[in-house]
């Protein structure tokens, strides 16, 4: 454990843009709501606001969802390259040779970039992103001059947003898993071009299944694994029970329809995500990739 | 006594190319050994295979470990440096320490930086700043200050001009060599390393072609110069090897009684550097 320990610190000496990218958007977002044109009059931040009340519990949904959103891409692209590239960086520097002469096993390496990827990087951002949503509140608070009874400002509100962000960051370490350890795969193995790697053999594969077999059932498993099947099992989407809620607002002469969750908690879909042999099945097919690339790496040195 | 290091009929296979043809050899605690070699004749290989890097075929024990299964353990008892050039750029000399301390359950701090106190390398500095020979001196501390029973390096001054090297050869022996250790160096620069070796292993083509120490080197090899006159009757005691060096003819011999070979001129035991070029052309003849 203690090994493990100084594993993570090193990488954050080596990829220093783990924080550094995070605190640059974030940067940019306080100085964009500090320069900004602030749209909303000041009832939109009212909790009795002429949105129908929807404002003062929406406020600060809006702002975490926009944040996090901006987030949440950069994180996913960071860490997808970060996979892809911690165990061939020291293979082709040479510093493998340095790594492997100290007692600290290639299991525990392996798993320590992992943790990096699915773990460590996506709670860096989350820290960040609340550091900037509550800079950003303050500033808004402060140039729009309402305070106290604000929509920004809600303890209830704020707990649903990092339950969600929690939920996030773990159901996607879990779904995402079998992808993850394929990058780590292709960064132990390939002695160059690991994103050409990354991409070829599925490519193949579909391809392959494509010309022989006149079918699609791996392109359809990766476009599901990478793309809808996620929100479909972690969360009740719109229409999907009590989950979501419709309220007509009036809007200037006419009305519209917004269709909100009634809270973060209840959009969470635990039994969805869970009981999901899919959900199983990729951690099945992740482990077993990880212990291969564990093997790789005992076997590999310098490229 | 039980030997440190034990390789019985030790083979690593690339693809078609054997780097490691049933070699056999044993090395002994207390002795600092020279691994020689022409290039591409395995040298690396074996290396790599004691230290647990690479997987092999046939019997390896090192400190009684099999390497590649317990190159974990291995590493506590025993240090590498395979060449100077692999500390990270990104890394600063104080993070190397840290890491080192935190990971390392024989590392003594106060050693490693007592030893850098002695250089001009600041603690902030990262690595892709310092000069090669700089970078040497920092891998050169953070090892030395491991309380390891085996020092293993590969090639370590490649790339360093002649004052790096003497220096970091002075730092081998006069602060870290005492008789609880044990030096493997590998190198195909014989000169520079054959004052302070105790044993040599010879490898060519995969296989151990000499193992002896310098004791017994002496005993069993025996060189004279002889004019031109006096080749033939010099060749009837059955050199391995023969050069022709200034119109005279040096000649090797394996076994052969001094007392004899005396009559020709003046009997001398060859250097390493001229043995390994006598057995390794003498083997080609």
């Amino acid at each position: 454990m203690k090994n493990f320990q100084w594993l993570i610190r090193r990488e954050f000496w080596e990829n220093r843009s783990i924080w550094l990218v995070p605190a640059v958007i974030g940067a940019v977002l306080v100085f964009g709501a500090v320069f900004g044109h602030v749209h909303f009059g000041e009832d939109f931040f009212r909790p009795d606001g002429n949105r129908g009340g929807i404002a003062a519990h929406f406020t600060l949904y809006v702002l975490t969802a926009a944040v996090g959103a901006s987030f949440l891409i950069v994180a996913s692209l960071t860490a997808s390259w970060y996979l892809l590239d911690c165990l061939y960086a020291d293979r082709k520097d040479r510093s493998i040779l340095f790594w492997k002469s100290l007692p600290v096993s290639d299991t525990e390496t392996v798993l320590s970039k992992l943790a990096i990827g699915l773990l460590v990087l996506p709670l860096v951002y989350l820290l960040i992103a609340d550091l900037t949503i509550f800079l950003m509140s303050f500033v808004l608070s402060l140039r729009v001059g309402v305070w106290g009874d604000s929509g920004l400002w809600r303890a209830d509100i704020w707990l649903q947003t990092q339950g969600m962000a929690l939920y996030l960051i773990a159901t996607m370490a879990i779904w995402y898993l079998p992808i993850a350890a394929w990058f780590l795969l292709v960064s132990a193995w390939a002695s160059r071009a690991v994103i050409l790697w990354s991409i070829l053999p599925p490519l193949a594969i579909y391809l392959m299944e494509r010309y022989f077999f006149g079918t699609h059932l791996f392109g359809s498993w990766l476009a599901e694994r990478s793309g809808t099947g996620y929100a479909m099992r972690a969360f009740h989407l719109p229409g999907d029970g009590s989950a979501w809620v419709s309220t007509t607002l009036q809007n200037g002469p006419g009305t519209e329809t917004m269709t909100t969750p009634s809270s973060l908690w209840a959009v969470m879909d635990f039994g969805g995500f869970f009981g999901s042999w899919a959900t199983w099945a990729g951690v099945a097919i992740g482990v077993a990739m990880i212990v291969a690339t564990i093997q790789i790496r005992a076997r590999r040195s310098e490229i | 006594m039980t030997a440190l290091i034990e390789a019985r009929d030790l083979s690593k296979r690339y693809g078609k190319h054997l780097a490691l043809d049933r070699a056999n050899f044993s090395i002994e605690s207390g002795r600092i050994v020279g691994l020689i070699g022409p290039n591409g004749a395995g040298k690396t290989s074996a290396l790599r295979a004691m230290l647990g890097l690479t997987n092999y075929e046939g019997h390896l024990r090192v400190l009684g470990r099999e390497p590649f299964r317990e190159r974990t353990d291995l590493m506590k008892d025993a240090c590498f440096i395979a060449d100077v050039a692999v500390l990270p750029g990104w890394l600063r000399v104080d993070q190397a320490i840290d890491f080192v301390a935190g990971v390392h359950p024989r590392f003594r701090r106060d050693r490693a930086v007592a030893l850098l106190e002695k250089t001009q390398i600041r603690g902030t500095s990262r690595m892709r700043e310092l000069s090669k020979g700089m970078k040497t001196q920092v891998h050169l501390a953070l090892t030395m200050a491991i309380d390891a029973k085996l020092f293993v390096l590969d090639e370590p001054t490649l790339g360093l001009d002649i004052l790096a090297r003497r220096s970091f050869y002075d730092a081998l022996v006069n602060d870290y060599m005492d008789e609880t250790r044990t030096i493997l160096i590998t190198t195909h620069q014989v000169e520079e390393i054959e004052n302070l070796l105790t044993d040599v292993m010879f490898i060519d083509k995969g296989k151990i072609v000499l193992d002896a120490s310098l004791e017994t080197i002496a005993e069993r090899y025996a060189a004279i110069v002889v004019a031109p006159a006096q080749v033939d009757a010099a060749r009837t005691y059955k050199p391995f090897f023969e050069r022709r060096t200034l119109g005279k003819t040096v000649f090797y011999y394996e076994h052969a009684d001094r007392a004899k070979l005396a009559a020709f001129g003046e009997v001398f035991t060859p250097s390493v550097s001229d043995l390994f070029v006598a057995t390794m052309s003498g083997a080609a003849q």
